[in-house]
């Protein structure tokens, strides 16, 4: 078997990654197929706690890296999904305990026994950027539609063109209200600055602070409209045409009076 | 103001804050990716505004630069005065 190894990186920090791979990850094993998620964040490991999984580490990557175990012992395997595996980041060490490198040889590896490797970018562009990057054969760069992230998102573009090519992009926490009220950038404000393929919108949505409370990621919650636009990222994953909904608030009436005045 | 925006502010939309975002963002986007700051980009305008000037009398205070993203593109505007003859021209750099 040769999977999928998909990077989740945005630059700036705090925009969704984690919440973003733990989400794609469970809604991917959901459909059947076989999945590891990597968190590449050493020394601040969050996907544990997001997956519900805290409890369950023995070994983590960095481990494997330095042949402390096997790949096999470091897996935790999910509660819910017998073939979801988490490979945990360490909580002590450095950004620089590992390299490019080997983490090009470990998701190598773990490609031969899963269908998608999702690996879960440290926020910054340095050396745990380098690594996330490094084994991954895609890209899904996460933006929040504020000014700060969609910068940082552009530079992380940039960064990976010059390595893998063109990354999807996946625009987090939209509230339709705001983008009416012409308080927020909507879709297609973002899409002109970065000019990349979407893949998806995630509406802004309280039940994402509440699945983290418990451990139980919003893909999971199948009436929660976040939770359904993962569903419907997942399945454009797999190859589905799935079309991106319009989110309420943007082509109402006055918006398209506007259109048609200001041909653009 | 596009017209757009004026029809919305007509219907009582107020001043749009992402319409402001999405300007300041094609901004500083584009000099990220030029990798140009603020200065330098001024010194970029005057080499060209000088070079222009050398050959055709423009209106300097109007000059603009604008940066385009995707596909990206440099686009001077220069409103000419008046097109010197090639003697003019001459004799002014000689002189």
């Amino acid at each position: 078997m040769s999977g999928r190894a998909i990077v989740i990186t945005s630059g700036k920090g705090g925009v969704g990654k984690t919440t973003a791979t733990a989400n794609l990850g469970l809604g991917l094993a959901r459909h059947d197929r076989k999945v590891v998620l990597v968190d590449g964040d050493i020394g601040l490991r969050n996907l544990d706690i997001i997956m519900g999984l805290e409890n369950r580490i023995v070994y983590h990557l960095v481990d494997v890296v330095r042949g402390r175990c096997q790949v096999r012992q470091a897996l935790v395997k999910d509660k819910r999904f017998p073939h979801l595996a988490l490979l945990p980041a360490s909580q002590v060490d450095q950004k620089e305990a590992i390299n490019p490198e080997q983490m090009r040889e470990l998701v190598a590896q773990l490609k031969e026994d899963f269908d998608f490797v999702l690996i879960d970018c440290p926020a910054g562009i340095e050396q745990g950027f380098r690594n996330a990057v490094a084994g991954a054969d895609e890209a899904i760069v996460i933006t929040t539609p504020d000014v700060s992230p969609v910068r940082d998102a552009d530079r992380v573009i940039g960064l990976l063109q010059n390595s893998m090519g063109d990354p999807q992009l996946i625009i987090n926490r939209m509230a339709a209200e705001m983008v009416q009220r012409g308080d927020m950038l909507g879709q297609q404000d973002v899409l002109d600055i970065l000019a990349v393929n979407l893949l998806g919108i995630v509406p802004e949505d309280d039940e994402v602070i509440v699945a983290g409370n418990r451990g139980a990621p919003v893909v999971l919650n199948d009436r929660s409209r976040s939770g359904q636009a993962y569903g419907r990222i997942v399945r454009r994953i797999l190859g589905e045409d799935v079309p991106i909904p319009e989110l309420n608030g943007y082509g109402g009436f006055l918006h398209r009076l506007g259109k048609l005045f200001s041909r653009r | 103001m596009a017209w757009g925006t004026f029809v919305q502010r007509l219907f009582g939309n107020k001043g749009s804050s992402a319409e402001l975002a999405k300007d300041r963002l094609q901004v500083v986007v584009m000099y990220d990716r030029l990798g140009l700051s603020a200065g330098q980009l001024e010194a970029l305008r005057k080499d060209i505004m000088e070079t222009i000037s050398r050959h055709v009398a423009i209106d300097s205070e109007r000059v603009k630069i604008d940066f385009l993203p995707t596909p990206a593109e440099v686009t001077i505007t220069a409103p000419v005065r008046r097109i010197r003859t090639r003697g003019e021209a001459q004799k002014q750099q000689t002189g």
